[in-house]
């Protein structure tokens, strides 16, 4: 049972207060909860923190902290689900979740969390039931273009690209007012896969693991219906043969409730009704055993004078995807290398499938030699070298193979326009880790 | 509309003008106005001088504006109670609308004004809704009720609105269902020993059926109230799993614990010879696998729930360590977490890649997590003995790398390895010894400083080392002076010749110049165990250490278990059990995980017993040798009868030494596993005494009221041997109190004055309870009566006999001494009345080696007679049965030190020939039966 409810800003001041249960404390537990939070020493976890017998649980979305309290020895999965379906209905509900839109839309957001919560009981996270409910609109910053095509990125991916290219398309109320008739109908579907490997300094793959979602957002009238056909040799655990091929295996599935799979055995489609807003289809993982191979290997060879302290790091990437295809211009328009916070930095802006690159580092880090004091970590000798960590994004590419054949749906418009349908693939690196 | 509309600064007549935009004609004007004092509200701006305005919003038909001011009313009503009242008609007129929202909405908002007044009001609408044909209104009614109790929880019982809740539960919507369990949940843990959820087979059926419909939130409402349930039987816990498997693969992780929760406390009940017992261990790993692919936060949370269920299943997870790998940009709290999981894992099988994995770890950049790294490595070779060898040169390997704190760290770890595996690495002491300049935590230093006190004979130059470290000593921490006096003592005591200097310089470091009263004092143990018996200072000082334990940070069982009771909840994020954080008297019910029941199994089912025989299981009431120790204590420290418990560490220690040998015998043995005894009471099922007559029974007992039988006064101390002072005496014991009665009668010329009266020490520790007060000189031939209360807290030594009393008195003439036996039911204490489960599990307890048979001749009493007066001497018949004639007597009684004696009687009335009576004692300290046996006899014939 919740007891209270809050969002707060970045710098700790109060956007959103909401008390379920009449609990004393009022509003200087969101001022207690910061004061905490930016008090904690670095390796106690801040997800869980109590004070007295009020227990603060929190998520940081877009910049904000959405704050949850109990009394009470709950659920503390239930809390952070909670918080981040709120994050998303807030989303769905104001556009894009910030600072501005939610002071814009104090009175909606409270409507929100009346109907969401009931004397701290969740009853219900979903958009669609909500929508019966709710009867304040939205107030939007500015309006939008829909065919601002350019700009129309991956919605809520947390990854490289999001940052520089924001999606606009994605960022307006799900719910579009009643009155506004020029709706368009439109449905992104993204097959996201994040990668997070760990070779060993010999070049032994350690570890590899991939996480994959499929994700839709749809503006589309609730209950049309939409069949995603995957692979057909897609298999599901260790045993499963599929087609004739070495067939795309993943070990573990989990689907969204709403999703029928009377089609999934025979054919690999999924069929359902999606509610409008955002919608998890399905999570997938694999491990160990990737059918391709890792799309980049890093080659580090390090030489280190210990009498003039002079390090050289010689890395040679190659990049082992189809010759044709390209990993996504990351955030530096041009290559370059800086150093900095205990590391060196290596940018590059693209690789070529293929292809390979390679660089010499030359830097001097005095101090090393003699006793080494327990200085900062930057002055780390060569034997406590940490490893070399990739990021990069891949796009039009899943490491498990995945794809998604066909994207139907069985809903035709009254007006003129065919539903826009986005369907993209990409993966992109959680953390993948090369042992120098 | 312009961004900031509603956050503008406040201007002189803000509230004014909002008055009047809340006044005006127009709905739109209207709306915004609420919402710019909604707006204002959240900012912490006081708007309640509006209030009687908002309130006058509230009778519109439109859903928006209506539902603001309901917002507002929340807000405010209970910083204005009186103008809340002001709303109430509206509140019950909206109960009432066609339209089910608002009905909703009114009941949700009445119910969240927490003004006591209100609250009557509220009862009719609320009882409507109840019975509403909506079910968004019925769910919203139903945590009404919860918000009511918890206002005025007798209102809420008086109105019957929980017997309505109840028969929601069978609601044929899911989510009322759900949140009538959520409502009843807690207000049931607000009244535990109401039964208001009562779970039985049927309305446990009837949740699983909702369970497969409602809502994610609704299916943890039924899933946490399904753990509480405890299945009849093993098959009824297995079909209750099979049904919340399904759970386990859900999107929403609350739903996969909540299920897990539920799976892992049913397995308890779950025999493991079971194949479906193999197949749900199969089904744990992958949605706990999955968790730790989710954000950082809920990863966290997964993870120290998995910690609680390595310990408790650690097969559940044996093959999945890979999972645990850290990652490289994992947040420190869940690397952490990982680390700890990794070593709970380690085995064998598997040490070499968790070994690899925590050097790479220990290379990393992040000083903490380097620092736990190599404290893990230190783990891995305590808990897994085979890679103790590999550990160490792993360490080793950390160590050349010269990285500061990589190798204080790795020192720190390897004295716990040392006190592991003593002897067996000291090749490596030549290596830590290179180090020893770069140390500069005190915890290496300490660390550095024992290892070289304790292999001090096979360090050529100890003694340099250990004297380099006394230079600084007053600039060293606690830790580092106490291990430097220690080990420098230690090196003494191995190389005597060539330290003697080095000890002096330590020992007046310590006793003379420092102000650490712990420093000093082991200084000055030392100082003196040197001085005075070398030899016996060297079996102190190096002793054989205790081995350290495997591991020391297991949470311990039973509180593991309590936890496992509470996983996906915060005590599973805390470690710690609900009690210690949540605020007193709700939900701190314990929980324990229900036993495993075989009754499918076992050749002889409880079930197949003959009805009436006394089960074999009542492991709750035999006592464990723990209670033992605890009955032998109180012979040290005395009853607690009167007087202050003596706690003190010394005196115990003293009590014992004393008892000697006697203590050993007086337990019988610490084995007492005994085979069932073949005279154990089959059928105690005779009708008892009352409570009533055993109150009748005492008044009819013998002549003393309510006090056991007093002997008449016999002489101890003739006067002739006592220069001319006689005394007699006996003992009495009344309502809870023993006294010595005295007669002391001078018998001489002259007067006597000054008496004091002494106790040496005896078997129950008797002693006076104050001075023996004489108040006028004692003249010749004059007697005087005194009664001695007396305690029993003195100092304890077994007596031969048992029951033999030395005493010395004084007076003014010469001390005098004397001994006399004291009849043992003086000793007998008022609650000695034992439990007839109890009697039963104790007497068959009671090894057959500690029964003790007498006859007690020429009694001829019946049953009634024998119990009755035996009950006024504090021996209490437990039960009563007829044998073939005779009578059984089953009794009981308590010696002050907790000492029980059980006793069985066999009488046979109505026998003229027969006037013997049979008594078998049983007591775990057998010495005690043949007095227990003179004292029945003593009773019953006077």
């Amino acid at each position: 049972m919740i007891s209270q409810f809050f969002i707060l800003s970045s710098k700790g001041d109060p956007l959103i207060y909401k008390d379920f249960r009449g609990d004393s404390g009022g509003r200087d537990v969101a001022e207690l909860f910061y004061r905490k939070l930016t008090g904690l020493p670095g390796d106690e976890s801040p997800v869980v923190m109590h004070h007295d017998d009020r227990h603060f649980i929190h998520i940081r979305h877009s910049g904000l902290y959405l704050v949850a309290t109990t009394s009470e020895n709950i659920s503390p999965f239930s809390l952070l689900e909670l918080l981040s379906r709120l994050a998303t209905l807030l989303g769905d509900y104001c556009g894009s979740l910030g600072e501005g839109t939610i002071s814009r839309n104090v009175a909606l957001v409270y409507e929100l969390l009346d109907e969401v919560l009931d004397y701290g009981y969740v009853q219900t996270t979903s958009t669609e039931m909500l929508r019966n409910f709710i009867q304040t609109e939205a107030v939007v910053s500015k309006p939008f273009s829909l065919f601002d095509l350019s700009s129309v990125g991956l919605f809520g991916a947390e990854t490289q690209q999001s940052k520089v290219a924001p999606s606009s398309a994605a960022s307006r109320p799900v719910l579009s007012s009643r009155t506004d008739q020029s709706q368009k109908n439109e449905v992104f579907l993204d097959v996201v896969e994040r990668l997070s490997v760990l070779i060993a300094s010999n070049g032994s793959l350690l570890k590899v693991d991939v996480q994959g979602e499929i994700r839709l957002k749809s503006f589309l009238p609730s209950g049309s219906e939409m069949r995603i056909g995957l692979t057909e040799e897609f298999c599901v655990g260790k045993s499963e043969l599929r087609g004739y091929g070495p067939g795309i295996r993943v070990d573990e599935v989990s689907f969204h409730s709403s999703v029928h799979l009377d089609e999934f055995e025979s054919h690999r489609i999924l069929r359902l009704q999606p509610p409008q807003g955002e919608l998890t289809v399905m999570r997938y993982q694999l491990s160990d055993d990737l059918p391709s191979p890792l799309p980049f290997r890093l080659f580090p060879s390090v030489q280190w004078d210990r009498g003039s302290g002079r390090l050289q790091v010689y890395l040679k990437l190659r990049c082992d995807l189809p010759p044709k295809s390209l990993s996504q211009e990351l955030s530096s328009p041009e290559q370059k290398a800086e150093l900095g916070e205990g590391a060196l930095r290596w940018d590059l802006p693209r690789v070529q499938g293929g292809s390979q690159l390679s660089a010499l580092f030359q830097m001097d880090v005095p101090g090393l030699p003699g006793p080494p004091g327990q200085g900062p970590s930057t002055s780390a000798p060569p034997l406590g070298l940490g490893p070399a960590s990739l990021s990069f994004e891949l796009p039009r590419h899943t490491c498990s193979g995945l794809q998604v054949r066909f994207l139907r749906l069985a809903f035709r418009p009254c007006g003129n326009a065919n539903p826009h349908k986005w369907v993209r693939h990409l993966s992109h690196s959680d953390a993948y880790v090369i042992r120098i | 509309m312009t961004d900031s509309k509603y956050f503008t600064t406040t201007k002189k007549g803000e509230i004014f003008e909002l008055k009047a935009e809340l006044n005006s004609d127009k709905k739109e004007k209207k709306k915004e106005a609420v919402k710019k004092v909604i707006a204002s509200m959240t900012v912490g701006k006081d708007v309640s001088a509006l209030f009687p305005d908002v309130v006058n919003c509230m009778q519109t038909d439109n859903l928006e504006l209506k539902k603001l001011v309901y917002l507002y009313l929340m807000n405010y009503a209970k910083s204005q109670p009186d103008m809340a009242i002001m709303a109430v008609n509206t509140f019950v007129k909206d109960c009432e609308d066609p339209n089910p929202l608002i009905r909703a909405l009114a009941v949700r908002t009445m119910g969240c004004i927490r003004v006591d007044k209100i609250t009557e009001y509220l009862c009719e609408p609320l009882r409507k809704c109840l019975k509403d044909e909506d079910p968004y209104v019925r769910k919203t009614a139903a945590v009404c009720v919860a918000k009511l109790h918890d206002i005025n929880a007798q209102l809420v019982e008086d109105q019957g609105f929980l017997d309505t809740l109840k028969d929601l539960i069978s609601d044929s919507n899911p989510m009322v269902v759900a949140n009538a369990v959520a409502a009843l949940s807690e207000i049931a843990e607000s009244h535990p020993s109401s039964n208001l959820l009562d779970l039985n087979p049927q309305s446990i059926n009837k949740l699983l059926t909702a369970l497969n419909e409602c809502t994610e939130w609704g299916q943890i409402f039924i899933l946490d109230c399904l753990a509480n349930y405890t299945p009849k039987d093993d098959r009824e816990a297995q079909s209750i799993c099979e049904r919340v498997t399904p759970r386990l693969s859900h999107a929403n992780s609350a739903v996969v614990l909540s299920a897990v929760k539920v799976l892992m406390k049913f397995m308890e009940m779950l025999s493991k010879d079971l194949d479906y017992y193999g197949t749900l261990l199969k089904k744990l790993a992958p949605p706990l696998v999955t968790l730790l692919s989710a954000e950082p936060e809920l990863q966290y949370v997964a993870l120290r729930n998995i910690n609680l269920i390595v310990q408790k299943r650690p097969e559940i997870l044996k093959h999945e360590m890979k999972v645990f790998f850290v990652k490289y940009n994992d947040p420190i709290y869940v690397k952490l977490e990982k680390l700890d999981i990794m070593i709970r894992l380690a085995s064998q099988a598997n040490i070499a890649q968790v070994l690899a994995e925590l050097k790479e770890y220990a290379t990393e950049v992040d000083v903490d997590f380097v620092r736990k790294a190599v404290r893990a490595i230190g783990r891995c070779a305590i808990k897994v003995e085979q890679s103790a060898e590999r550990c160490v040169s792993t360490l080793l390997d950390l160590i050349q790398t010269k990285v500061n704190y990589v190798v204080q760290e790795a020192i720190v770890v390897i004295k716990d390895i040392f006190r592991k595996y003593p002897n067996k690495y000291e090749s490596v002491i030549a290596t830590l010894c290179e180090n020893l300049d770069s140390l500069d935590e005190p915890e290496a230093r300490a660390a550095m400083i024992w290892i070289v006190g304790e292999y001090a004979e096979r360090i050529d130059n100890a003694d340099e080392l250990l004297e380099s470290f006394l230079e600084g000593f007053h600039d060293e921490s606690t830790q580092v002076q106490l291990q430097l006096l220690t080990a420098i003592v230690k090196l003494f005591l191995k190389k005597p010749t060539e330290t003697q200097e080095l000890v002096q310089q330590v020992l007046s470091l310590a006793t003379q110049d420092s102000d650490n009263p712990d420093l000093r004092d082991r200084g000055y143990i030392y100082w003196r165990l040197l001085s005075t018996d070398p030899v016996a200072a060297k079996e102190v000082v190096l002793a054989e250490k205790p081995l350290i334990s495997e591991e020391t940070d297991l949470i311990e069982p039973t509180l593991l278990d309590e936890l496992i009771c509470y996983i996906g909840t915060l005590a599973s994020v805390y470690h710690k059990p609900p009690s210690a954080f949540v605020e007193g008297g709700r939900g701190v019910v314990h929980k324990s995980l229900p036993p495993r029941t075989a009754s499918n199994e076992s050749v002889e089912s409880p079930e197949t017993a003959p009805a009436g025989a006394p089960s074999n299981e009542q492991p709750d009431v035999i006592p464990t040798q723990g209670d033992l120790l605890g009955d032998l204590l109180n012979l040290d420290l005395g009853p607690p009868v009167s007087g202050p418990p003596l706690a003190t560490s010394s005196v115990q220690m003293g009590a014992v030494d004393l008892l000697g040998g006697g203590l050993d015998s007086l337990i019988g043995g610490p084995n007492f596993v005994a085979p069932p005894a073949a005279a154990v009471p089959a059928n105690l099922g005779a009708p008892m005494g009352s409570g009533l007559s055993d109150l009748f029974d005492l008044t009819s007992g013998v002549g003393t009221l309510s006090g056991s039988y007093v002997a008449p006064k016999a002489v101890w101390l003739p006067a002739m041997k006592a220069k001319g002072l006689e005394i007699s005496g006996t003992f009495t014991r009344q309502v809870g109190s023993i006294s010595m009665d005295l007669q002391l009668t001078n018998k001489a010329l002259q007067v006597m004055t000054d008496f004091a009266i002494q106790f040496n020490r005896n078997s129950f520790g008797l002693a006076p309870a104050a001075p023996l007060q004489v108040h006028a000189p004692l003249s010749p031939n004059q007697s005087v009566e005194i009664s001695l209360p007396l305690n029993t807290v003195g100092s304890v030594m077994k007596m031969e006999p048992l029951n033999n009393l030395q005493v010395a008195v004084k007076n003014n003439i010469d001390v005098f001494y004397f001994s006399t036996l004291y009849p043992l039911h003086i000793l007998f204490v008022e609650d000695g009345k034992m439990d007839r489960q109890m009697f039963l599990a104790t007497w068959k307890d009671i090894p057959n080696e500690n029964e003790a048979q007498f006859q007690i001749r020429d009694c001829p009493l019946n049953a009634e007679a024998v119990s009755s007066r035996l009950q006024s001497s504090n021996i209490f018949t437990v039960a009563k049965r007829n044998v073939e004639g005779q009578d059984m007597l089953y009794q009981s009684l308590k010696l002050t030190n907790g000492i029980w004696v059980l006793a069985e009687l066999r009488i046979q009335p109505g026998n003229p020939n027969f006037t013997d009576l049979e008594l078998s004692l049983k007591c775990r300290a057998p010495e005690v039966s043949q007095h227990v046996y003179q004292a029945y006899e003593t009773i019953l014939k006077n």
